[in-house]
């Protein structure tokens, strides 16, 4: 349902790869020396650690400390003289990942599910801060779910954003719906990031338990009982979605919408919650079922990984403007950057 | 078209309105001070006119999850805050877009806020935040959906807003909440089509300069402030009005009727349509009514009358804003109840 009608609505949002740029081609190949000490531009000194870990596996390259660099070696890339495409060539996308921040009902310890509460004020923050994170990471297409947590953190994380493109989100509701949502501009097209919304997206739908705060909860149904659904991997709460529900439809929606972007070239940015990002990231990683029970995604950090050839690379978490930090970007990332210090000055 | 999305969107009906007509009597008769509850500490009498609401069905709102939200209104005593005869509505147009930014022709393009349009919603919530609100309404462009959920960051009242669902069995059904308690603590939030801002047609996109130099800037003019010219396949004022005050007079007038404070966050061209109904202005008075934008407009439904009672004051302002005494009451209790 859902592809067809994206497809139709982006179908008239052409989303120019930065990459294509003729003057880009030109810096690329004189600059290129140059580019690759602009990688390592980065303060160096202690990094945030805890980011993203699991118990079973060492993810020791994304609990970055001052010694670590994330995987790929830029230097290491051979530099092709025909490598003019950067992005269609080498057939590289990001995709970020962000979970959203507090929502009102994390502030009163509710069990939120698909119950659509928005985000509190510590929440907006975290999306902002979010945003200025990945304020140089090229975003060619936006996902969130149907919940307007989600929603308000990926609009509110791209008024950080240096391309300056505008985030639109897609209207295919009715004909009506599309048909008032049309823009008759190719020019603005171009500056624009398609926004998808999607149920599949959704967090875990919570079934009677969503409302009830967690006190209530024990106290209804035991501790232990109460344990079990949150922490297993099949075990659904009463009319609920177990994980692996909810995996199968997140994984199914990434495979089958998301992932074709990324491989034809395509940046992705991903604003979702807790359980259908740890589903996601189940499948990007290969986690058993134990592995991804122990997983957690911090609220409002985003998480980068590259998609390259079929392969998904996690490249951590882009470091804070405010952050004494070090991130390595890939080539093409760094490139990128670098343009947007060119725009601005 | 509009009918299929109409039935989507909105498929409840209004019964047996004037059957409460005798009820309201009936509550003019009991004494004239209104009864209140503060939150949890009631030390005044309940008001007995309530056990006559609390079965109705006359006034309906969207989907089941928001039936039952607001029928728990009427049937808790201490979290909703009723006055008998007087209910507040409030206006927000939302702050700055992207595309005001940058000067382009909007319409209903899902365009979302800058980073000023968000602080402009965060000053907005600030200046209603003693004003009571039971019911928000928003239209379907995210523009309006975010300027009210960062407004409502700044109330005192401490409930939470919920988006309801019913675009299919599914997100009804996925949305449901289980706790009468949480659900007493919730403000539904409805979004509705017939709030978007006037639908722009062939000139959604085009920048404004652009477009004056490719129709005249005289054209372009009578498209932008004229009441019965529309921009090509786009919608004109008078469009624009028609389906924003049914949908006004058909789904958000009773609310008020039934006492409930309400907030619509909307766009220039349809809260200017509203106000042209509330107000009762002509044609050429609405084409040269501004609205500020992210700042709340308040207006008081009494008998069937819409008073307007301006903009309240922001927090740091030094200005001279009266409220009603309902009001004044509502806003004392805040003040009672923080340290």
């Amino acid at each position: 349902m859902a592809a067809t009608t994206f497809h139709q609505a982006s179908g008239t949002l052409p989303s120019h790869g930065y990459f294509n740029k003729s003057s880009l081609h030109h810096k690329a190949n004189n600059a290129s020396i140059r580019l690759i000490t602009n990688a390592f531009r980065v303060d160096i000194g202690l990094s945030r650690s805890g980011i993203y870990y699991s118990k079973k596996r060492n993810f020791g390259v994304i609990e970055a400390t001052s010694s670590h660099t994330t995987v790929v070696n830029p230097v290491s890339t051979p530099l092709s003289k025909n490598n003019n495409g950067l992005n269609k060539k080498s057939n590289e996308a990001a995709l970020i990942l962000i979970r959203h921040g507090e929502s009102l009902w994390n502030e009163k310890n509710l069990f939120t599910g698909c119950v659509d509460v928005p985000l509190s004020k510590k929440g907006v923050e975290e999306a902002i801060a979010a945003g200025k994170r990945i304020s140089n990471i090229p975003v060619d297409l936006i996902y969130t779910s149907a919940l307007i947590r989600a929603q308000m953190t990926a609009m509110l994380a791209m008024t950080e954003h240096r391309r300056k493109k505008v985030p639109i989100i897609m209207h295919n509701e009715s004909e009506q719906a599309k048909a008032w949502s049309q823009i008759f501009s190719e020019e603005t097209k171009k500056q624009c990031i398609p926004v998808v919304t999607a149920w599949q997206l959704n967090e875990r739908m919570y079934g009677e338990l969503q409302g009830l705060n967690k006190q209530e909860t024990a106290d209804r149904y035991g501790k232990e009982q109460v344990h079990v659904w949150r922490r297993s991997y099949d075990t659904p709460p009463p009319n609920g979605e177990s994980l692996e529900m909810c995996a199968e439809r997140a994984v199914a929606y990434f495979k089958e919408q998301i992932e074709p972007q990324l491989l034809s070239g395509k940046n992705v940015m991903i604003a979702a919650h807790g359980n259908s990002l740890r589903s996601i990231i189940m499948y990007l990683d290969k986690l058993t079922s134990e592995e991804v029970i122990s997983l957690e995604l911090s609220t409002g950090i985003p998480m980068l990984y590259i998609s390259k050839e079929g392969e998904f690379i996690r490249r951590g978490s882009p470091a804070a403007p405010t952050e004494a930090g070090v991130y390595a970007y890939t080539k093409n990332l760094a490139k990128y950057r670098q343009k947007l210090d060119e725009m601005v000055n | 078209m509009a009918a299929a999305f109409h039935q989507a969107i909105c498929g409840n009906q209004l019964h047996g309105y004037n059957d409460s007509l005798s009820s309201c009597d009936e509550l003019r008769n009991f004494a004239m001070m209104p009864r209140f509850s503060c939150f949890g500490t009631s030390k005044i009498p309940l008001n007995k006119a309530k056990c006559m609401y609390n079965h109705s069905k006359v006034f309906v709102v969207r989907a089941s999850v928001s039936d039952s939200i607001v029928s728990s209104l009427d049937s808790s005593d201490h979290d909703s805050w009723k006055m008998t005869d007087e209910s507040a509505l409030i206006l927000l147009r939302h702050g700055e877009s992207m595309w005001n930014e940058k000067n382009l022709f909007t319409g209903c393009v899902d365009v979302p806020l800058t980073n000023k349009g968000v602080e402009e919603a965060i000053e907005a919530g600030k200046r209603i935040r003693n004003i009571p609100i039971d019911l928000i309404y928003t239209s379907a462009l995210v523009r309006s959906q975010m300027t009210a959920m960062l407004a409502l960051t700044q109330h005192c009242c401490e409930k939470v807003p919920i988006f309801m669902h019913n675009e299919t069995e599914q997100a009804t059904l996925w949305s449901q909440i289980y706790s009468e308690d949480t659900k007493r603590q919730s403000i539904p939030v409805i979004k509705a089509w017939q709030l978007n801002e006037r639908m722009y047609g062939d000139l959604q996109g085009l920048n404004k300069q652009q477009t004056a130099e490719r129709f005249g800037k005289e054209q372009v003019y009578k498209w932008r402030r004229s009441y019965y010219v529309r921009p090509p396949n786009g919608e004109s004022l008078e469009m624009c009005l028609e389906r924003a005050v049914s949908y006004f007079k058909e789904q958000i007038e009773p609310q008020l009727l039934a006492g409930r404070h309400l907030m619509v966050v909307a766009h220039a061209n349809s809260l200017r349509s509203i106000i042209m109904y509330l107000d009762k202005l002509t044609p050429q008075e609405v084409i040269n009514l501004e609205l500020s934008t992210g700042v709340p407009m308040l207006y008081i439904y009494k008998n069937g009358e819409f008073t307007r009672r301006g903009s309240p004051a922001a927090p740091a302002e030094a200005s001279v804003y009266s409220y009603t005494w309902n009001l004044a009451l509502y806003r004392q209790m805040f003040d009672q109840m923080s340290p």
